[in-house]
């Protein structure tokens, strides 16, 4: 089987945590999706509720740049 | 609030076409690229404007290289010219015309000879005859030397000087000493004494690809035969020929014949594809007031000295026209000319599939119609950014994000924010005034005082409606969002009895007027009318009127506005652009929102104007001027005394356009609206404050991020910071709110970021 790819990947390395669930975040699979495009990630994930952090730098950075390219095809 | 539905996918392989006349019809007022007169009217298509740049910079080499791309024999045909070019010369209009043609002579005599490729250069596999003799015959083995061919000159002169001296015979020692020179440089064989014969002519058509021959063996060796003038080919015998009657002649002639043994060569027919041969009429613009040195420099017998030639190519004024490039900051970011430019933005609306470029300029143009009031031939930049936007809407092609905020402000302004009820105490209004959304969100003291003033003097009562005209989504292209908001204006105006809009911005006046229809005025005209309110008093320094592209080509508004600021004692200061020449502030076309970095070159473009304080007559422009640091004044607020102070944010604007409604809606109609009060306390740091207005994200939306964390408890904590953050997706954007918890119901917001996409969680 070939090789899973992600296009960008964040190891929290244990400076989030989870303020519903009380626990660590941890590196966990997401997904961007943007006008019928999708972008298998790995972000800090919480481990038991699933919630999914986007830091303000990936946002304002390569984020925003996919945004800008996508927009105009 | 309503939403608006984002795009659905990139996969959209599908385009509306616009004609290709109907793109040329619009491109092709652009004369940018027109040849300067001098060009268009020499035979030898001369890039004269090019040549004399050169000769005026003491570039002579440069210039002769110019000159030989034209003439391949530049002192024979300087001799023979006849110069129509300078009978075209615009110079000629307000003083004496340049001498190019003395400067040619010197350029031609000081000029380095230019050599072409020397041995290394790739000759052609077609071979060439030219039987004969003369001018036609001289400049056309030049012309095919040029064009690499190889080519043989069967000639009945002993040598090459009698084969050179053959129709020159008007050359001076000199100057035939160095054609002949030059004429030794080209690679050009010659058999000469040759006894010219229909023998010979029969033996050579077999041994060439194509055949030349001079006029003069034409007539004697093919006397009945006929030939095309425009080709200079003879199709039945199948030979390429032309006169040596005079200079300029000749070497037309041998041009048009280069071109037909060209097309020739390579089996295609001589008629096609030959552009534009004759000389002809340039439509080019010229401002002539760059001219300054209106008297020619006297020539001496001999000529030019190199000097004199350099002074009088500088006499040159470098025809060329830039007017719209001068006046407008978005053409002059993008560095293209706007016939250019629109064709590049056409062509952008066409592509099918793959990445759309122009999307980027398309919607930087402020639609404010500057370049056509500038341009000497109207040229439309507006109509065509518009036009283009419209169709990549209408393919579902158009990017939303660019423009969504300003949408959904236009949506909030004709929902949460909209207000329209009759002057209390009379049923049918005679008017209503409408003062706009930016005037509402950036001065509604201002507002307020307007509207207590008409209905105290204006006799049959006035309407109020608080609200977007629709001019938003008509710059976003967004035509159904347009004619839905015309639908609603029109209901609206309708239950108020269709009374006459007092438009208290002119960008409203026009947009009401295309929409809505009706009687429409604007605040302007009724206090001409009326006079001005007692306690009205100007500014106690001149000020710089800025005209509204609102107001382009609306004389009577502009006049209106010139009048009212005299009689408030206004010492106005006349700028370069003003009027229907004036530029945008950066608001119009929604710029501001779509390409802010050119926005704020539009407005700084406009302030450079002059150094007073800008006086305007449109909200937008009034906050564009402030918030560039530059003081600035509406005339509403001069006319009453009102000062609507710092420009709000983002967020202040949808605040004051609520609180004014709330307001007015309490003290004139005594209804009483519910104040949203948070249950809990929520502030921003300064620098969360900038952060927000830079990145368009409302109190709003940080409250909807608050409001969810709090019914659901889902945040993360980051132990570096110390700060807690939450997120909510809201419409279209997912928004992230940075913030501490001093106490268990006030929080303090320290960043807050957003974007586009959505992010999920993904299982294997």
């Amino acid at each position: 089987m070939a090789a899973e790819r992600n296009y960008y990947t964040i190891d929290p390395e244990g400076k989030l945590q989870c303020v519903k669930c009380g626990v660590k975040l941890i590196k966990g699979k997401a997904k961007f999706m943007y006008l019928d495009n999708g972008f298998p990630v790995e972000l800090p994930v919480c481990p038991v509720c699933g919630f999914v952090y986007v830091p303000e730098e990936l946002a304002l950075g390569k984020v925003l740049s996919v945004e800008k390219a996508l927009e105009d095809k | 609030m309503a939403q608006i539905q984002e795009r659905g996918s990139t996969h959209v392989y599908k385009v509306n076409k616009i004609s290709k006349e109907e793109m040329e019809n619009m491109v092709t007022r652009c004369v940018y690229e027109e040849a300067p007169f001098c060009n268009a009217a020499c035979p030898l298509k001369l890039d004269t404007r090019a040549m004399l740049k050169a000769a005026a910079a003491g570039d002579f080499k440069k210039a002769l290289q110019l000159y030989e791309k034209a003439a391949t024999f530049p002192l024979i045909v300087s001799a023979g010219c006849e110069a129509p070019c300078e009978q075209k010369c615009r110079l000629c209009e307000c003083g004496e015309g340049l001498a190019i043609r003395e400067v040619e002579a010197a350029v031609a005599r000081f000029g380095q000879a230019q050599r072409l490729g020397g041995i290394f250069r790739t000759k052609k596999k077609k071979t060439v005859a030219v039987l004969g003799s003369g001018l036609f015959a001289l400049f056309l083995a030049g012309e095919l030397e040029k064009k690499a061919y190889p080519i043989t000159v069967f000639c009945e002169q002993p040598d090459l000087e009698n084969f050179l001296r053959c129709g020159t015979e008007f050359l001076d020692q000199e100057a035939f000493g160095l054609e002949l020179k030059r004429l030794k440089g080209k690679d050009i064989s010659f058999v000469f004494s040759c006894s010219i014969t229909a023998d010979f002519l029969a033996e050579k058509r077999v041994a060439f690809d194509v055949l030349c021959i001079s006029e003069a063996v034409f007539a004697r060796l093919l006397p009945s035969a006929a030939f095309v003038p425009e080709l200079q080919y003879c199709e039945e015998e199948k030979l390429v020929t032309g006169s040596s009657a005079g200079v300029m002649d000749a070497a037309f002639q041998a041009k048009k014949a280069a071109l037909t043994v060209d097309r020739l060569a390579q089996n295609l027919d001589p008629r096609n594809m030959r552009g534009q041969e004759d000389p002809f009429e340039s439509r080019l613009y010229t401002d002539l007031s760059a001219a300054k040195e209106l008297a020619r420099i006297p020539a001496q017998t001999g000529g030019y000295t190199k000097e004199e030639a350099v002074k009088e190519a500088g006499r040159c004024i470098q025809c060329h026209c830039d007017e719209c490039m001068k006046s407008c900051a978005y053409l002059k970011h993008y560095k293209k000319y706007p016939g250019l430019l629109s064709r590049e933005i056409f062509n952008n609306t066409q592509i099918i599939m793959g990445d759309h470029q122009l999307n980027k300029p398309m919607n930087a143009c402020t639609l404010c119609g500057q370049c056509t009031a500038v341009c000497p031939n109207g040229f439309d930049m507006a109509h065509v950014c518009a036009t283009a936007r419209r169709n990549m809407v209408s393919t579902d092609k158009m990017p939303l994000a660019p423009h969504e905020f300003a949408l959904m402000d236009m949506i909030f302004s004709n929902g949460d924010a909209f207000l329209a009820r009759p002057q209390p105490g009379v049923e049918k209004c005679k008017y209503v005034f409408f003062p706009g959304c930016q005037a509402v969100a950036v001065a509604p003291e201002t507002v307020k005082a307007a509207y207590l003033d008409l209905c105290e003097r204006l006799e049959g009562g006035v309407a109020l409606m608080l609200g977007c005209c629709g001019a938003i989504c008509d710059w976003a292209g967004r035509y159904e969002m347009q004619a839905g908001t015309r639908e609603f204006l029109l209901q609206e105006f309708s239950k108020l009895g269709d009374p006459v809009i007092i438009a208290g911005c002119p960008t409203c006046k026009k947009e009401l007027a295309e929409s809505v229809g009706g009687e429409i005025i604007g605040i302007w005209d009724v206090l001409e009318e009326i006079g001005l309110p007692e306690d009205a008093h100007g500014l106690d320094r001149p000020a710089a009127l800025h005209d509204a592209c609102g107001a382009r080509g609306d004389a009577p508004t502009q006049e209106a506005i010139r009048d009212l600021a005299r009689k408030l004692g206004v010492t106005l200061v006349e700028t370069e652009y003003s009027g229907d020449r004036a530029p945008c502030c950066g608001y119009g076309g929604l710029t501001a929102y779509a390409n802010p970095e050119v926005a704020a070159e539009i407005t700084q473009k406009a302030l450079e104007r002059s150094d007073a304080p800008f006086l305007s007559y449109c909200m937008a422009c009034r906050d564009r001027f402030a918030r560039q640091g530059r003081e600035s004044r509406h005339i509403l607020e001069l006319v009453y005394g009102t000062d609507a102070g710092a420009p709000p944010d983002i967020s202040e604007k949808r605040y004051n356009r609520l609180n004014l409604k709330k307001e007015l809606l309490s003290e004139l109609w005594h209804e009483e609206t519910a104040e949203m009060k948070l249950d809990y306390t929520l502030e921003y740091t300064d620098e969360a404050r900038q952060l927000m207005d830079g990145r368009m994200i409302l109190t709003d939306d940080v409250i909807a991020v608050l409001n969810y964390f709090r019914e659901t408890g889902e945040a993360i904590l980051d132990d570096e910071t110390g700060l807690m953050i939450a997120r909510k997706r809201v419409g279209n954007a997912t928004f992230w709110v940075k913030f501490t918890q001093p106490e268990p119901d006030h929080y303090l917001v320290h960043r807050a970021y957003s974007h586009r996409m959505n992010v999920v969680r993904r299982d294997g």
